[in-house]
């Protein structure tokens, strides 16, 4: 903890120093002769330490220096390259089609970056406070075998209830079929659950001794899927933010390199 | 070592591979087989165990033994040697991994595709690479035909090389620009502003770019104005006016003997406008007093009752940019008659030329008969007799009467009416001396024309119909000069109060300069 302190100290002074200094240059702007070269070339200097992230974490046996490292740099370089756009741009928006394209894509891979950093910032620690560890690659398996069980509870030769099997085939079915709710989820909201196990709770008014262990045996079972969606769910969040954010990495830096081919072969050096 | 052995509940049947591309299509309902797919999503499920042959000493066909982790099958291999336990194939799912590498490059593959069909088609070429909209100056039917004219290119390639040609030629223009791509030295050590090879091509039209005044040191055109910034050219910002003209060690010490002041701001070190500095006066040789027509007790109302004020002598011009010139038919007449004659109102005289003035005195007596003809008087001759002789008898001789209209500056002539007027006025015509300068050249008069000064600032932008708003004497101190010579500018204080971030109006160089040169004829 005292560890990740001094990370964080060092890395929000080294931030906000780059930033002071960053808008201090900015105000000279006009006595820098090809300012805008100048901040171009530091932010492709800058994309490019940030995308050899994903080449470093490829290659974990090369000396590079410890991954967590690398995400700290990555985390506040990609906040510094931010402010480094915004200067590129002279905090105008661009016009042209192809500048517009450009600027979005830098937008939409930073800002699925920050939503990222939000998401492994506030997601693992949702996860810790609703039940144990679950493996992601797993859930499936769990899920099914949940479904099973509830099956054979439900239309197993011993069932002999034909209000649970009617409940089942009506409402567990299709909630054991397969993830759900995964909006409500990411929202904290539990009001699909609850409905479901109010209705699986009315039906005790109509069972007898022996179904009334089945109905408590399947809300628990509810219970669980609904853990595993749950589990499932912010899960699937903390790794679907990088569908948006590394390939669009890509395009970004094929834009890039057209835009600089573009600058230098229409400028001919103006500003 | 030991740390790296499974832990002691570790389920070797439904192990997860995380990091391998492919799972085992079994692996939802929790049955993964232990081969799992391989790299490229290929089934590798054969059977629970690979039998072996054993053949005991003595023995010729031997026999197979199962080798089934966790003990051997009830059954037993089959007599060929293969398991009778095969696991059944499945269609391996490919991880997130896989999915999101597919992703990554449906996204290059997408990129390319669409800069390559965009680059390879001219027009949407041109379109999609442009940074923004060019000024109307460098667009529209105009500017082409003006680079037809000088042979260039009716598109991007007017000004840029590489837009004459396709991707291929793109590319090469870009590796031979200078400065180069990788020339990092050459572009943190330029010289800054200094000319740069796209001015070659702002020079086909605007040769000799001596558009700044006083002819300027060669200062690159694109470092004051940035094109592709919309429809109008961007205005040139104070940032750029002060790269010069707020560094003395670029703006030489003194021009014309006089230290060059540095200025960074309007309100702060914009040097005193010169005609105050100077002391300059107005040229003008016509004796107006604005203090007297604005607040003179002697002047009478206007036809309507309204009182002098500013705007019936000064009217703004059809852009409501500048007043239009006063003239005294429609601005002075009306107090100031040209009636030369105390009993004949009907009589004035010609105004804009002593020729005609001295003409007019010469025909008396023919426009005394004329008058006569309209007034029905039945003995003419007689008429004209009698009003010459009455002024004969008030001025003497017709020579005197000459004399005394050009050169009389008599302010006690007779009050009358005149005209529609509220009030009397100095209806007696006191000489031409009287507002104008008159000088004797050879025993002939001549009148100095008066000198209307239409722009006092020529390199200054203003606009009255901005200012509507604002009285004319909070500006012009007119209630104060006496004397034509007065120059009735404000002082650059006055401008200060609004223009300025205390008064929230734009206080940029560009707001009232234009610093381009002047065409030799406004010179």
């Amino acid at each position: 903890m005292k560890r990740f302190r001094r990370q964080l100290a060092f890395g929000l002074f080294a931030l906000i120093a780059a930033t002071v200094g960053a808008l201090w240059l900015n105000g000279k702007s006009n006595t820098l002769p090809n300012y805008a070269y100048l901040t171009g070339w530091a932010l492709l200097a800058g994309m490019f330490v940030l995308t050899i992230y994903n080449v470093r974490k490829k290659l974990p046996f090369l000396p590079l220096g410890k991954s967590e490292t690398w995400l700290q740099i990555h985390i506040y370089l990609g906040f510094f390259t931010t402010l480094l756009f915004l200067i590129h741009l002279n905090f105008r928006a661009p016009h042209g089609w192809f500048e517009v394209v450009l600027a979005w894509l830098f937008v939409l891979v930073s800002g699925s970056g920050m939503v990222g950093l939000f998401f492994s910032r506030v997601l693992p620690r949702r996860l810790a406070t609703r039940g144990g560890e679950v493996i992601f690659e797993k859930i499936p398996a769990l899920r099914h075998a949940l479904k099973t069980e509830v099956e054979k509870l439900s239309l197993g030769a011993d069932a002999k209830s034909l209000v649970i099997a009617e409940f089942y085939t009506k409402r567990l079915a299709p909630f054991f079929s397969g993830p759900k709710n995964f909006w409500n989820h990411l929202a904290e909201s539990r009001r699909e659950v609850s409905a479901l196990l109010a209705e699986l709770e009315d039906l005790r008014r109509f069972a007898n001794d022996m179904e009334k262990e089945k109905i408590e045996r399947l809300g628990a079972l509810v219970r669980q899927k609904d853990g595993l969606d749950y589990h499932r769910a912010l899960q699937l969040a903390l790794r679907l933010w990088l569908f948006v954010h590394i390939p669009l990495t890509y395009g970004l830096l094929i834009f890039t390199a057209l835009h600089i081919i573009l600058v230098f072969g229409f400028s001919g050096g103006a500003r | 070592m030991s740390e790296q052995l499974p832990a002691p509940d570790f389920d070797a049947q439904n192990y997860a591979r995380p990091n391998q591309n492919w799972i085992c299509g079994h692996a939802c309902e929790g049955n993964a087989c232990r081969p799992g797919p391989d790299q490229k999503g290929n089934c590798c499920a054969t059977a629970e165990c690979k039998p072996v042959l054993k053949i005991k000493p003595g023995e010729t066909k031997g026999r197979w033994v199962c080798t089934r982790t966790g003990g051997e099958c009830e059954s037993g291999p089959l007599p060929d040697g293969s398991c009778c336990n095969p696991i059944p194939k499945c269609s391996p799912v490919p991880t997130l991994r896989v999915w999101r590498g597919r992703v990554t490059l449906a996204v290059i593959a997408a990129a390319c595709a669409v800069l390559l069909v965009v680059l390879g088609n001219p027009p949407w070429r041109n379109n999609f690479i442009s940074p923004g909209i060019v000024s109307s100056p460098h667009s529209g039917a105009a500017f082409a035909a003006l680079a037809l004219t000088n042979r260039l290119n009716q598109s991007c390639g007017a000004c840029h090389v590489a837009g004459n040609s396709g991707p291929n030629e793109m590319v090469s223009v870009a590796l031979h620009a200078e400065p180069g791509i990788l020339d990092l030295k050459k572009l943190v050590f330029a010289k800054a502003a200094g000319p740069t090879a796209i001015d070659e091509a702002c020079l086909k039209c605007h040769a000799g770019k001596n558009v700044h005044q006083p002819d300027a040191p060669q200062i690159s055109c694109s470092f004051c104005h940035v094109e592709h910034q919309g429809i109008k050219i961007a205005a040139t910002m104070d940032a750029n006016c002060n790269f010069c003209h707020g560094n003395a060690a670029k703006m030489p010490a003194a021009i014309g003997g006089k230290p060059f002041a540095l200025v960074h701001h309007f309100a702060d070190d914009h040097p005193q406008f010169r005609f105050l500095t100077e002391k300059l006066r107005d040229p003008d040789t016509l004796k107006f007093n604005h203090a007297l027509h604005l607040t003179g007790t002697t002047i009478p109302n206007l036809p309507g009752g309204s009182k002098l004020d500013c705007v019936f002598c000064h009217s703004p011009d059809a852009a409501g940019a500048f007043m239009k010139p006063v003239a005294f038919e429609k601005n002075c007449r009306v107090c100031h008659s040209l009636q030369f004659d105390p009993a004949t109102p009907e009589l004035q005289l010609p105004h804009g030329s002593a020729e005609f003035v001295s003409a007019y005195l010469r025909s008396l007596p023919k426009q005394y008969l004329d008058l006569a003809a309209k007034q029905n008087v039945a003995d003419g001759n007689n008429f004209v007799q009698q009003k010459l002789a009455d002024l004969r008898t008030q001025f003497g001789s017709g020579e005197d009467l000459e004399k005394r209209i050009f050169f009389s500056t008599a302010t006690t002539a007779p009050e009358i009416n005149v005209g529609n007027v509220s009030g009397v006025t100095r209806a007696i015509f006191p000489g031409c001396a009287y507002c104008h300068e008159v000088k004797s050249i050879g025993g002939l008069p001549e009148i100095t024309k008066p000198i209307q000064t239409e722009h006092w600032l020529v390199q200054a932008k203003f606009n009255h119909a901005a200012h509507a708003n604002i009285a004319c004497t909070q500006c012009h101190d007119a209630v104060h000069s006496k004397d034509t010579a007065d120059i009735l500018l404000p002082p650059k204080e006055t401008c200060v109060t609004c223009h300025s971030p205390r008064g929230g109006v734009a206080d940029t160089c560009a707001e009232c300069h234009t610093y381009h040169k002047l065409p030799v004829a406004a010179q």
